[in-house]
């Protein structure tokens, strides 16, 4: 390290001379290295502390039985009981099922429609600007309040939206809420009417920012509109596209809110996703060593996916 | 290097006199706000009214569930500083969020709440870890230190009981004695066309349902379309026969334990065995749900709330719900049946069976974390003397003395009155085991999968029942509960 560093010396030292200069360059990173950490000590301790700690404290008590509500689970060591009970759990099996049928529903058509939008978007010129700032607002409504707007248009006695869905034929007097299928569905929906805006406001930046040069190559080689996005501009928009649904995907998984107020996870177990039953162990059953295991399995998917995504948008960032 | 150490000296003194001067002022300060504190803990010897002010200026917190009870009591509470001096801060949240902060509060003993009203069903969790002081000694201790207006012995004994009792100890007292009873629209009932047709259709008298078979029979009858008449009025939107709650929430689960009690189901036996998958249970389940076909739509997706509002808009004809709500039945700022509801015993079986009823009531606990137990137990035992009760009673709460149940001027004013006393008397206790919110999750899973039809009430019930055994392992047969 030190060699390649080292640059011609403007007069020819002795070999003390070398020795010194050697100790003085050695001090001098040295001094860089700490001023550079000094400076992000305050953010690393504080990543530390938020980040790390929670995540050690819960593999630890994930090895442990422990319940504040139950003398009898003291926090003693138990090894992989929990991680093993976790396998065996039908009802954790139906969380996740339904948490994967979620996401891919909710982020697929989302990214369907999303993409349709975008490209509409690009083409119009003078409203563009009206219909972006509209199109903001769902994302700017919390879960918990979009949770509310549904709970309410979905009320099976006065909901506008129930009422809707009647006049269609598309729900009977129970609502929409009072089937499994129903309530899947309005969730599904619910995360589409949010988020769709999201995916095709990504597609317009990207579709901003794709190179014109090649655009108006394909135009004079005689590609119809189709053929131009389909197969010049969509490439040119797949990095971009790919971490918006990154992005909505690991926000998907983490679904809890508009569940939450919607539905409380059910009719039966219909839309218990994962983090509603965690939710349940950890803070309605108390069962706090059983909730940990289920956040840290949960954890370890959530990074593998990530992880996953990453390595294929680099190797797709390095073909574009 | 060497010049930060050489300035280092210097830095350090102003540094040093820095803090010395910020320490200064945060003592002067505290020193400030510590007379403050104990100015305020001046009390008038006059107005003790009998309570002992050795513990003026102590401060307690107060965290208690969000209901009607305890604004009240936090309206009430500069009484009870006047009279001993104990300043009190009173703070309440929804049922779910208290347990929470309560657990949290506990587990981690930080002592931040002195007194905390808690859900009698979590009485073995908190009792059975230690977190909550046996009151029997407290009562003993103090018997001197309270006004004469405070008389435990007025507390509805099996109220009591089921709030506070615990493997054969007492641990709080009760703060909320909500417990289920039948409410029924008493101007149909009373209508004589109605009562005409119904004996017409149906061979006996139109009355307060005895039996879950009359129950379901006025359901059906006063289950009406738009259009049609009840009591000789048109009606603008539909009328249903009963209201009641099928969300997969707590709500279900209680509101199903009151079919449970009457066909003689339930949770635990009284050996301590479980019963939910027994005949009687499955029985019950099946009832609840034919009883959706006169219910308002969607009443899988309701819980007490939709409940309550339904039976406020004049909609439903009968339910079975919590007596606290009868406050606002009679509210004419948000009630369109004020006089027209009726309270009845929550049906049986059969007719002769014994009524039971469900509770639901809160307990005052002390922490065992608390500042003072003593000052923490004036405060409880303020909360239950007569006056404060009676004034509970009239601002539309829920007491727990007989003496405010049985009070003339409550008894003439609220209707539902003696119908909360009976109720309280026959009333049964959920499971208030360590392992009850384990439990309880469970049985919302599977009766509200039940109700949607998803699965049937014996498959329902008999997957409930082996989930709960799993969760209870070799503490079956339960000793406490």
């Amino acid at each position: 390290m030190s060699t390649t560093m080292e640059r011609p010396p403007v007069r020819a030292p002795g070999p003390e001379g070398d020795a010194r200069t050697v100790a003085l360059r050695s001090r001098a990173r040295n001094r860089v290295f700490w001023t550079r950490f000094g400076m992000q000590a305050p953010s690393l301790i504080i990543l530390a502390i938020v980040l790390a700690f929670p995540l050690v404290y819960s593999v630890i008590l994930s090895f442990q039985s422990y319940s504040p509500v139950d003398a009898e689970a003291d926090g003693r060591f138990i090894g992989l009981d929990n991680y093993i009970r976790m396998l065996g759990d039908a009802q954790f099996g139906r969380a996740v099922l339904v948490t994967i049928a979620y996401v891919v529903l909710a982020v697929g058509i989302e990214t369907v429609f999303g993409t349709i939008l975008g490209v509409v978007l690009s083409r119009l010129i003078r409203s563009r600007r009206i219909v972006t700032s509209a199109l903001l607002l769902p994302m700017i409504a919390t879960p918990l309040v979009v949770g509310l707007m549904f709970s309410f248009g979905l009320n099976p006695q006065f909901g506008f939206m129930t009422d809707f869905l009647r006049a269609l034929g598309l729900v009977g007097d129970g609502g929409v809420l009072d089937s499994a299928g129903g309530a899947f569905a309005a969730l599904v929906v619910m995360d589409v009417w949010e988020w769709t805006p999201f995916i095709a406001l990504m597609v317009l930046a990207g579709l901003s920012a794709a190179p014109q040069a090649q655009i108006q190559a394909a135009e004079l080689d005689g590609c119809n509109t189709f053929q131009l996005y389909w197969h010049v501009m969509l490439p040119m928009v797949r990095p971009v596209l790919i971490v918006a649904i990154l992005f909505r995907a690991t926000e998907a998984i983490r679904q809890f809110d508009q569940v939450y107020i919607l539905t409380g996870g059910g009719p039966g177990s219909a839309t218990t996703v994962n983090d509603i039953f965690q939710y349940r162990v950890s803070f309605a059953a108390f069962d706090m060593s059983y909730g940990a295991a289920l956040g840290v399995a949960t954890f370890a998917v959530v990074a593998t996916l990530s992880a996953i995504l990453f390595r294929y948008l680099n190797r797709k960032g390095a073909d574009a | 290097m060497s010049h930060s150490t050489r300035y280092a000296p210097g830095r350090r003194s102003t540094a040093a006199r820095a803090a010395l001067t910020t320490g200064i002022i945060t003592v002067l300060a505290l020193a400030v706000s510590g007379c403050g504190g104990s100015s305020s803990g001046e009390v008038d010897p006059d107005a003790a009214d009998g309570w002992s002010q050795e513990f003026a200026g102590t401060e307690l917190n107060v965290l208690a569930e969000a209901t009607l009870n305890s604004e009240i009591l936090a309206e009430l509470a500069p009484e009870f500083t006047a009279k001993t001096g104990i300043e009190v801060n009173i703070e309440t949240a929804p049922f779910a969020q208290l347990v929470q902060s309560v657990t949290l509060d506990f587990s981690t003993a930080q002592g931040d709440y002195d007194v905390v009203s808690i859900p009698y069903d979590y009485l073995g969790a908190y009792a059975g870890s230690g977190y909550v002081e046996e009151i029997t000694p407290l009562i003993e201790a103090n018997a001197d230190r309270v006004g004469e207006e405070f008389d435990e012995t007025d507390i509805v004994e099996g109220l009591w009981e089921t709030a506070a009792t615990w493997d054969g100890k007492s641990y709080g007292m009760p703060s909320n004695s909500a417990v289920t009873m039948m409410l029924y629209r008493a101007d149909l009932f009373e209508n004589p066309e109605e009562q005409d047709a119904f004996a017409a259709e149906y061979g006996y008298e139109l009355a307060p349902a005895q039996t879950w078979e009359q129950y379901r029979d006025i359901a059906e009858f006063f289950t009406r379309d738009a259009g049609e008449t009840a009591a000789g009025e048109v009606l603008s939107e539909p009328m249903y026969g009963v209201t009641m709650a099928g969300k997969r929430h707590e709500a279900s689960v209680f509101e199903w334990m009151n079919y449970a009690g009457g066909f003689g189901g339930g949770v635990v036996d009284a050996d301590g065995e479980l019963v939910v998958d027994s005949d009687e249970s499955v029985a019950s389940l099946e009832y609840m749900k034919s009883l959706g076909a006169f219910a308002p739509p969607g009443f899988t997706s309701a819980t007490w709330d939709e409940v309550t509002a339904n039976l406020q808009q004049g909609i439903a004809a009968q339910a079975i719900s919590w007596g606290d709500t009868a406050g606002a039945m009679e509210d004419e700022s948000q009630s369109a049946v004020v006089g027209n509801i009726g309270y009845g015993d929550v049906p049986v079986a059969a007719e002769g069976d014994e009524h039971h009823a469900l509770h639901g009531a809160w307990t005052y606990t002390i922490s065992t974390q608390a500042i003072d137990k003593d000052a923490a137990y004036l405060f409880t035992a303020w909360a239950l003397s007569a006056p404060v009760q009676k004034k509970i009673g009239e601002m539309g709460g829920v007491p727990a003395t007989r003496s405010a149940f049985e009070d003339p001027e409550l008894v003439a004013a609220l209707p539902s009155w003696p119908q909360q006393l009976a109720s309280l008397e026959n009333a049964l206790a959920r499971p208030r085991n360590a392992e009850w919110p384990q439990m309880l999750d469970q049985l919302a899973l599977q009766v509200s999968t039940a109700l949607v039809g998803d699965s049937t009430s014996q498959k329902a019930l008999d997957d409930a029942q082996s989930e709960i055994e799993g969760i209870l392992g070799d503490k079956l047969p339960l000793k406490a509960f």
